[in-house]
């Protein structure tokens, strides 16, 4: 049986009616049509689906719609835009840390807040910090050189 | 979804508000906070019973608080919170916790909670390990009286707790030890955020001689049912000036209080030889923040 909440997703305030078990991946993905943020384990650990819940990075796929009432929430659409992007998403495609992009805006939603956390990571602590995002073609190593640039600006 | 009975989702704003949630679904509630380990039971087939979700996160049980006698944490204290701690990057006999906290993902952090790890009862997580170590108790209500719970008498076994329906776990207690003390933890895992295939968590406590007054061992991962103390490797460091062969002798002893299993991390043999070595390597590190 459906159930109502009122959720503010970039700045958006809207109700949904949804399952009591509906992640807030779900009603990212499904019911607001905001694509950048993926599924992909689906069960927390892979990271694709990061976003922010009040500006700390949380799983979507693990989160349920249905806790999320009063709380804010920002996806990759909502940190910056065609023409002014976010620097994460500048960086990203200088340094070439993009291949299928498929983990890309997870990625940049973590390292978001972990530059929020800490202004000037070294690497080990960038590597530590991403440590919640998998990705399967680059390596890591374009990706670590782009959060790097972006922290030394 | 694994969920397949699930009816409704509760956020019950008091604790009256939780009774009658839990009374209304009995055993068909689940209580969450952070949620992280939800699909970890999904995926096991444990959770096709569940009728109810119970987030607990609007009863004011984040939170903690340090006084002489030790630390109390709200059970809805995230990993993130527990972070922020003043103390814990100075304080040696917080070693150990601080040790633990460095594992887990940000995401995961962000989300789970002191409470809901401690409730979930699974071996493999690390904090259970490290709070074993340091003599956590746990504060319930909702049980015919508030009570006091031991780790060791919580974790009865493998994804299995001791509280009673309608008891929740409020608030976890760490005491502050006396005298000269040090704590320490170290998880062998597979991957950058993988569940523990062994970990060990130690504290010691030091006379003004360098004597060993006080040692708790502690051991998770695969280690069998649920975490535990190992009492061989404890009663040999009681009493004792700490030597290199001491150590050893401690570390060897962890074998007869595991039960080390094989699974597609790793098998009961590597646990086994594992465990020593690395209750060796954290009872130096303990010793190293003495010092």
């Amino acid at each position: 049986m459906k159930q109502l909440v009122t959720l503010e997703v970039n700045g958006e305030t809207q109700e949904f009616a949804v399952e009591p078990d509906t992640t807030l991946l779900g009603v990212l993905r499904d019911h607001l049509g905001l694509m950048g943020t993926k599924r992909g384990c689906d069960s927390g650990g892979c990271g694709c689906c990061t976003v922010h819940v009040d500006g700390k990075a949380v799983y979507s796929c693990m989160t349920y719609a249905l806790s999320m009432q009063d709380h804010k929430v920002t996806t990759i659409e909502g940190i910056g835009t065609d023409t002014e992007r976010d620097p994460l998403q500048s960086a990203f495609v200088k340094e070439g840390a993009v291949q299928c992009g498929y983990c890309s805006c997870g990625m940049i939603m973590t390292a978001k807040q972990l530059l929020a956390n800490e202004a000037k990571p070294d690497e080990e602590a960038i590597r530590h910090g991403i440590a919640g995002n998998m990705c399967r073609c680059t390596g890591y190593h374009k990706i670590v050189a782009a959060i790097q640039s972006v922290a030394n600006s | 979804m694994a969920l397949r009975n699930l009816k409704e989702f509760c956020s019950p704003a008091n604790q009256q508000q939780v009774g009658a949630v839990l009374d209304k679904y009995g055993d068909g509630a689940l209580v969450l906070a952070g949620g992280t380990f939800i699909r970890g039971l999904e995926a096991r087939g444990l959770l096709s019973e569940v009728e109810a979700l119970v987030d607990i996160r609007k009863l004011g049980l984040d939170g903690w608080s340090a006084t002489a006698d030790g630390i109390r944490i709200g059970a809805a204290t995230t990993f993130a919170s527990l972070e922020q701690m003043p103390d814990l990057g100075s304080a040696a006999w917080l070693g150990a916790l601080k040790d633990a906290l460095a594992h887990p993902p940000l995401q995961i952090k962000n989300a789970a909670t002191v409470g809901g790890c401690l409730a979930a009862a699974c071996p493999f997580f690390d904090l259970p390990t490290a709070f074993m170590a340091l003599d956590g108790t746990v504060n319930t209500q909702g049980a015919a009286a508030p009570r006091e719970i031991g780790l060791e008498q919580l974790l009865v076994g493998l994804f299995e707790n001791s509280l009673e329906p309608r008891e929740l776990i409020t608030e976890l207690v760490l005491p502050k030890p006396s005298g000269r003390s040090a704590s320490a933890f170290i998880k062998l895992g597979g991957t950058a955020n993988d569940l523990a295939i062994i970990n060990v968590a130690v504290r010691l406590t030091l006379d003004a001689n360098g004597q060993c007054r006080d040692a708790r061992v502690a051991l998770g991962g695969g280690v069998g049912d649920s975490a535990r103390r190992s009492p061989a490797a404890e009663s040999l460091l009681q009493g004792q000036a700490i030597t290199d062969e001491l150590l050893q002798a401690a570390a060897e002893a962890v074998g007869q209080d595991i039960e080390p299993t094989t699974d597609h991390r790793a098998s009961a043999a590597y646990r086994l030889a594992m465990a020593k070595v690395f209750t060796k390597r954290a009872l130096n590190r303990a010793l190293a923040r003495l010092n």
